[in-house]
């Protein structure tokens, strides 16, 4: 067989309908805007978690902050009837990524458990991904981020401290998953249960707006979650197919 | 995938790697053999190569009192995360509690004692020995206690509770000194004389935001930094979506709208100050429709006679529908409740503002009711309030040292030379004591105008305890353990203070060598208020099983007859806010805030938190002032414009944001930046409000009424680049944030549903 049609067999059973119903898993998120606070709690969850450096001022500037969750923030109406609402904002796990096909090199690709993942050490930096990702939730390495010593101290084993010219964003927690599956592997169990793992985010979240499962285990709190009648996807008009439900804001 | 599973793999790469394995020998042998491979032949009990060790301890990063815990990998810290079974956090943890670690390991703490060495601008400190320190300090101790002025020794610390406070206290005692301070900058002491005033309690009750289904806020930021915000949080999100068919509402009363303001279904803005005249006006509506029936309802109705929906509307700038709809909806929507505190019980009428909203809870019976507000038991731990320093009480300790009165001065935690305005000259007064002490662990703005520095570990590697108040309804205590050992020459503080009693002769009475040993003589008379059960483990076992926990509750509940004093009724009243410089002049009130992720500044040396975007304006590691924008579009001003903003007490030039929900007459600041001391991060980057502010006070408890200065504002003609991580802050029709009319949720009120939240009028 040679390479071509070896990459033609691949392509077709990856644009195959129903490819993506073969997940071992399906992690989803889904998140309640009706009791989201902007706190920001989850994004120095996932600052700590995931070892994402600090760029410094000028740099945020320039319009590189890394903070692979952030919290958006919309304004309505004027004074006196202005209205802010938040949107935590992080990779939203599309099952038809935009940012997958554009990788030249494959960096980015979707993996058995329907997430949307980076390989660090084959990304080659040309942040085509970036460009094609509606969400906006790429961020690139422009340097090598150093911690000031002892900070890096902290740095989580566990979570790849990524280099200079290297693309990354929020991996639903990947290696909290793979501990997890570690977990119930040597428990003779065969599945993850659900309450099992929690990225780091929906860990901390103060007031419960985030939370996070297996879609495949309709017993879970996220398949209830997202078949809330108030669930909707942020540009779903894109088809980009996304892991992330949103409960709507409740206008009362 | 490759049907290849993680042992197949190794098989694969190990057949590969035993001659590049052979070479790796080879280079391994001819190194220094004072490296290992691995680091411990004999680990540590809680190190064991590739496994997390959890410890749960307690929060010390703001006064909640959240449990922890955190994860330590060979001995390093590497995550903070509530401790779900701690009653106060369950699990959950804020930004500024997760970024704990970062105190821990920041590249500018203090490393070891150091004493000052030359004066005036030549001044600098040079690095010494704990003996060297500690005798200098215990011998001017032992001195004046043996000379009997030990009343010349005074000691500030920042609020702390439990066991710690004791240990000051009895350390006080030794020294026959009453000047033991806990000065907090936030530290709710108009909530405290209110609670006092109306429910004859000194410590605070429990808000029950989780079973409400009606919460009016006046001026209290609970989600973002009022007592237990994390808590508050978890109530919030249960309040909302945590009950069948149950939908709690949240209305927010304040001239700025705060993080509390957003997540609220209704934000209405009340002149700055008549918060508590608006709470009268809703009580007067309530017992004038006859919605109240208790026995001294006459009482009421005289008290309440003058806050008539038209007179309220006309003080507060809220029109009379809103008052009597709130009113109408806070009766009918049972269990709700009233709470009050921030900007609002920071104003000159502040005690009386914070009573008047005690009075709606007591109208409509939320007192001692689930949803409303219950009664705690006294707190396990000691009493504290009547160490609680005020504002007035740090003049005092000001003008002590200027009259010469204090010797010593102790200085725990606490950074008043950033927190107190510039008026009150607590800088100019530290230069006469002859003998400053500082036990902070950052060189902050009071420690670096030390004599002495005794350096404190982070609370991440030390003993305490913590006994939160407000409780949770009932007692809870938790004790803080190190969960890593400490990474340079400092100690604890409680180790500190045990080892200058006994250089000042104090030995006999506290006999204790460690704060380990007296947190165990504490805690040993907890265990014997226990129950047989737990009296038949032993107290070895009890003091196990409370570390591990990392959480100790007591099910006696507090008190649930409340009975109103009738002589408060006669007293309920809100007078006018005062205001500090006058309107031509200076044409807008300052709203100071504290900043949600730089809390009173002490955040600011916190890289995670000063790169966190300002969740209501997305501004990162600076100041702004924030105005109205059709104000600011009369003045010509758009974001970035400099401006002066001055007050009767100073001038701050700061970048403008232009901010939809702001009275057009008030501007506001963040405080929490502007450091002049505190280390790299927070050195010389944006300014404190706080120096601009007027001494002005709320004379019930003597402490800064905040919110009482006025302002002017002038363009300067520069501009800067506010740097902001936020794009747009519209939608503009993408539709992202989408929102329903109540989809498959009951609302609570339905005939607030018609009503439209837009006749707010100023």
């Amino acid at each position: 067989m040679s390479l071509f049609s070896r990459f033609m067999d691949g392509w077709r059973k990856y644009r195959k309908p129903g490819y993506y119903d073969e997940f071992d898993y399906h992690w989803t998120m889904t998140i309640d805007l009706d009791k989201c606070t902007g706190c920001e709690a989850c994004v120095t969850a996932c600052q700590a978690e995931n070892n994402i450096p600090i760029v410094g001022e000028e740099e945020i500037a320039k319009g590189r902050e890394m903070q692979w969750i952030r919290v958006e923030r919309y304004w309505e109406g004027e004074y006196p009837n202005a209205k802010l609402s938040f949107i935590p904002m992080m990779c939203q796990h599309c099952d038809a990524a935009p940012c997958e096909t554009v990788c030249p090199v494959g960096a980015t690709y979707h993996n058995q458990d329907g997430l949307n993942t980076q390989i660090y050490n084959r990304c080659i930096g040309t942040r085509a991904c970036a460009v094609y990702c509606p969400y906006e939730v790429r961020y690139f390495n422009y340097y090598d981020h150093e911690w000031d010593s002892p900070l890096e101290q902290q740095l989580n084993p566990e979570v790849t401290v990524r280099g200079k010219g290297v693309m990354e964003k929020c991996t639903f927690c990947i290696q909290r998953i793979r501990e997890a599956k570690d977990v119930a592997k040597d428990d003779d169990r065969r599945r993850v249960q659900d309450g099992d793992v929690q990225p780091a985010c929906v860990q901390s979240c103060p007031s419960k707006a985030l939370v996070f499962g297996d879609r495949k285990d309709t017993e879970s709190q996220v398949y209830q979650s997202m078949n809330d009648p108030r669930n909707y996807r942020v540009l779903d008009e894109l088809n980009t197919d996304s892991s992330v439900f949103y409960l709507k804001k409740v206008d009362a | 995938m490759p049907n290849i599973d993680r042992r197949e793999f190794l098989k694969l790469v190990g057949a590969g790697g035993v001659s590049v394995g052979a070479g790796f020998m080879l280079r391994e042998a001819n190194k220094d053999p004072r490296e290992y491979l691995i680091p411990h032949v004999l680990a540590p009990e809680d190190s064991s190569s590739g496994l997390s060790t959890w410890y749960n301890s307690v929060c010390s990063m703001c006064p909640a009192g959240c449990g922890i815990s955190v994860r330590t990998y060979e001995g390093r810290a590497k995550k903070i995360e509530g401790n779900p079974s701690h009653p106060v956090s369950q699990g959950r943890l804020c930004s500024l509690g997760q970024a704990g670690l970062q105190a821990l390991y920041n590249p500018d703490r203090l490393t070891a004692p150091m004493r000052r060495t030359g004066a005036g601008d030549s001044a600098s400190f040079e690095e010494i020995t704990w003996e060297q320190g500690l005798k200098q300090v215990g011998d001017r101790l032992d001195l004046l206690r043996a000379a009997r002025r030990g009343n010349r020794v005074a000691f500030l610390t920042e609020g702390v509770r439990g066991h710690l406070a004791q240990l000051f206290e009895s350390f006080m005692r030794q020294l026959g000194s009453p000047r033991l301070l806990h000065y907090d900058f936030d530290h709710p002491h108009t909530l405290y004389a209110a609670n006092q005033q109306f429910f004859g309690e000194n410590h605070l009750p429990y808000y029950d935001l989780q079973n409400t289904r009606l919460l009016l806020s006046f001026g209290a930021d609970y989600l973002n930094n009022w007592i237990s915000p994390v808590h508050h949080s978890l109530g919030f999100g249960e309040s909302r979506h945590g009950r069948p068919d149950i939908r709690g509402r949240f209305v927010q009363i304040e001239p700025r709208m705060s993080m509390s303001g957003a997540a609220a279904d209704e934000w209405i803005a009340a002149k700055p100050g008549t918060e508590g005249i608006l709470a009268l006006g809703l009580a007067h509506h309530i017992v004038a429709e006859g919605n109240y029936s208790g026995a001294d309802r006459g009482a009421w109705v005289t008290a309440l006679a003058d806050y008539t929906p038209a007179a309220v509307a006309e003080q507060t700038g809220v029109p009379p529908t809103t008052i009597t709809r709130l009113a109408d909806s806070f009766v009918d929507t049972a269990p709700s409740l009233a709470i009050g505190g921030g900007a609002a019980g920071n104003h000159s009428n502040g005690v009386d503002t914070l009573v008047a909203v005690n009075v709606l809870n007591y109208l409509v019976g939320n007192i001692g009711q689930e949803g409303g507000l219950v009664f705690n038991p006294a707190p396990a731990g000691p009493a504290l309030q009547q160490h609680r320093a005020t504002y007035s009480t740090m003049l005092e300790l000001a003008e002590a040292a200027r009259q010469g009165e204090i010797d010593v001065l102790i200085i725990n935690g606490t950074n008043p030379v950033f927190t107190l305005p510039p008026t009150a000259e607590f800088a100019q007064a530290l230069a006469q004591i002859p003998l400053v002490v500082s036990l902070s662990s950052f060189l902050d703005e009071t420690a670096a105008l030390a004599d002495v520095i005794l350096p404190s570990h982070t609370y991440l590697e030390s003993w305490g305890d913590d006994f939160p108040e407000p409780g949770v309804g009932f007692s809870v205590g938790a004790v803080s353990q190190p969960v890593v050992s400490p990474l340079y020459n400092t100690r604890g503080t409680g180790d500190i203070i045990l080892d200058l009693a006994r250089r000042m002769g104090s030995a006999e009475v506290m006999p204790w060598n460690s704060m380990e040993e007296f947190l165990k003589y504490g805690w040993r008379r907890i265990y014997q208020r226990g129950d047989p059960e737990t009296l038949a483990q032993g107290f070895d076992a009890f003091w196990t099983s409370v570390l591990k926990a990392g959480a100790w509750g007591e099910t006696s509940s507090g008190n649930t007859a409340f009975t109103l004093n009738p002589d408060v009724i006669a007293g309920i009243g809100v007078a006018p806010p005062e205001f500090s410089g006058s309107e031509e002049d200076y044409p807008f009130i300052l709203h100071p805030y504290l900043s949600p992720n730089l809390h009173d500044g002490r955040g600011a040396n916190l890289p995670w938190m000063q790169e966190l975007p300002d969740p209501m304006t997305s501004v990162v590691y600076g100041s702004w002032v924030e105005i109205n924008p059709e104000t600011a579009e009369q003045m010509g001003l758009t974001e970035g414009d400099l401006v002066d903003i001055q007050s009767p007490h100073g001038q701050l030039q700061v970048p403008v944001y232009i901010y939809p929900a702001i009275m057009p007459n008030v501007v506001a600041m963040p405080i929490g930046q502007g450091h002049r001391e505190y280390g790299r991060y927070a050195k010389d980057r944006g300014v404190n409000p706080i120096e601009i502010l007027s001494p002005q006070i709320e004379p019930i408890t003597g402490n800064l009424a905040t919110s009482a200065t006025r302002v002017s504002v002038t363009a300067t003609g520069k501009r800067v680049k506010l740097v902001k991580t936020g794009g747009t802050s519209r939608d503009l029709g993408r539709d992202i944030v989408q929102t329903t009319g109540g989809l498959g949720v009951e609302v609570t009120s339905a005939a607030d549903n018609s009503i439209p939240i837009t006749e707010v009028t100023t």
